[in-house]
């Protein structure tokens, strides 16, 4: 990959860990709350579906993950599988599309 | 203070090349003795076969670096008291480097990547322009000021696990020195030293695992260079200019 592209990568990894540290501490909160007050399954789901917000709010989420879960991944396999090339960034854009679909759904199951 | 000295050390030094051994010396223990006086002792009084660099032996030629005990330092300046586990010293050649000889160590590659990180400074005036007047308090000169100090030793090289991953890498030396460059307000081909030292060989591999700036002699800050490059390299990218 050019330089270039390398700099946007980074550019990529370090915009989506931004995103990632409001997303995560969100998350937590959200997860502490609804499991401190004792609500069920159906009683989340009651709360969550058909709200545009959380949908947005977990899509960003999603979407965040996606971007930066491949890049670090990428220096990963370069550095200790010695894993470098076109190959390693195809097999890790379907890695991307993977927690996409995967991320999605689960968004899609909660909150549409 | 040197009642209180053990009577001897047990020097365990690098020998031979790639595929060598330790070999055991038992050398006498001095007070104020450096790593280096260890080595020099072995080699005067034990074995003149030893092979072993130094020049200046005051901390400013950066040629005796080695590991000492697993640590990358300079042996000059690292007493043994500061070091020593129990009675026993280990000393190798730098890690990252092919070993020549014993404690000595290929540096070309080292200093090759400097070069590759366009390490050589460009000046952009001719003998008729007036000298260049830099404030030193201004912001460029401040953070070039911050790195300008390198004595070139290898120590952090030694001390870098992404140059051992990736043996591309330039290194938290060469990339500090690109660092004070692109700060030389004197200088020219910037953008060209941005190229140089952008991506997977450069400063886009380090993950700031500040062994560079632990280990370094002279208490630089390779990693706040490197950190200066990604963040120039990423403006003149969003800018168009690279």
């Amino acid at each position: 990959m050019s330089f270039r592209g390398e700099a946007r990568l980074w550019i990529a990894q370090r915009a989506s860990a931004a995103v990632l540290a409001l997303c995560v501490s969100v998350h937590l909160v959200t997860i502490v709350y609804a499991v401190r007050s004792g609500l069920s399954a159906a009683e989340i789901l009651e709360r969550t579906r058909g709200s545009a917000a959380w949908f947005g709010f977990y899509s960003l989420f999603v979407l965040a993950v996606t971007v930066h879960a491949p890049i670090g991944l990428r220096s990963v396999l370069g550095e200790w599988a010695g894993w470098r090339g076109r190959s390693r960034d195809f097999a890790l854009l379907l890695f991307a599309a993977l927690l996409a679909w995967l991320g999605m759904r689960a968004v899609l199951g909660v909150f549409a | 203070m040197a009642t209180t000295l053990k009577v001897s050390l047990k020097v365990s030094v690098w020998r031979g090349g790639k595929d060598g051994a330790f070999q055991v010396f038992e050398v006498p223990r001095e007070a104020s003795q450096t790593i280096l006086d260890v080595v020099t002792h072995i080699q005067r009084a034990l074995d003149p076969t030893l092979a072993y660099r130094f020049a200046c032996r005051v901390g400013m030629c950066g040629s005796c670096a080695m590991m000492v005990n697993g640590v990358p330092r300079w042996t000059c300046r690292t007493h043994v008291d500061k070091v020593v586990a129990g009675d026993a010293l280990e000393i190798g050649p730098l890690r990252n480097l092919p070993v020549i000889r014993d404690l000595v160590t290929d540096m070309r590659e080292f200093f090759d990547k400097w070069a590759r990180a366009k390490g050589e400074f460009r000046g952009g005036a001719t003998r008729e322009d007036d000298f260049a007047r830099v404030r030193p308090d201004s912001p460029p000169r401040v953070q070039a000021d911050a790195g300008i100090e390198c004595i070139g030793c290898g120590v952090c090289y030694a001390a870098c696990d992404v140059v051992t991953w990736n043996p591309d890498y330039l290194g938290p030396a060469a990339l500090n020195r690109a660092w004070t460059l692109i700060n030389d307000v004197r200088g020219k081909e910037n953008l060209e030293r941005l190229r140089a030292v952008a991506g997977d060989a450069g400063c886009h591999a380090c993950h700031s695992h500040v062994s560079c700036t632990e280990r370094c002699p002279k208490h630089l800050s390779p990693t706040a260079a490197i950190a200066g490059l990604k963040r120039e390299v990423a403006k003149a990218v969003l800018h168009g200019d690279l």
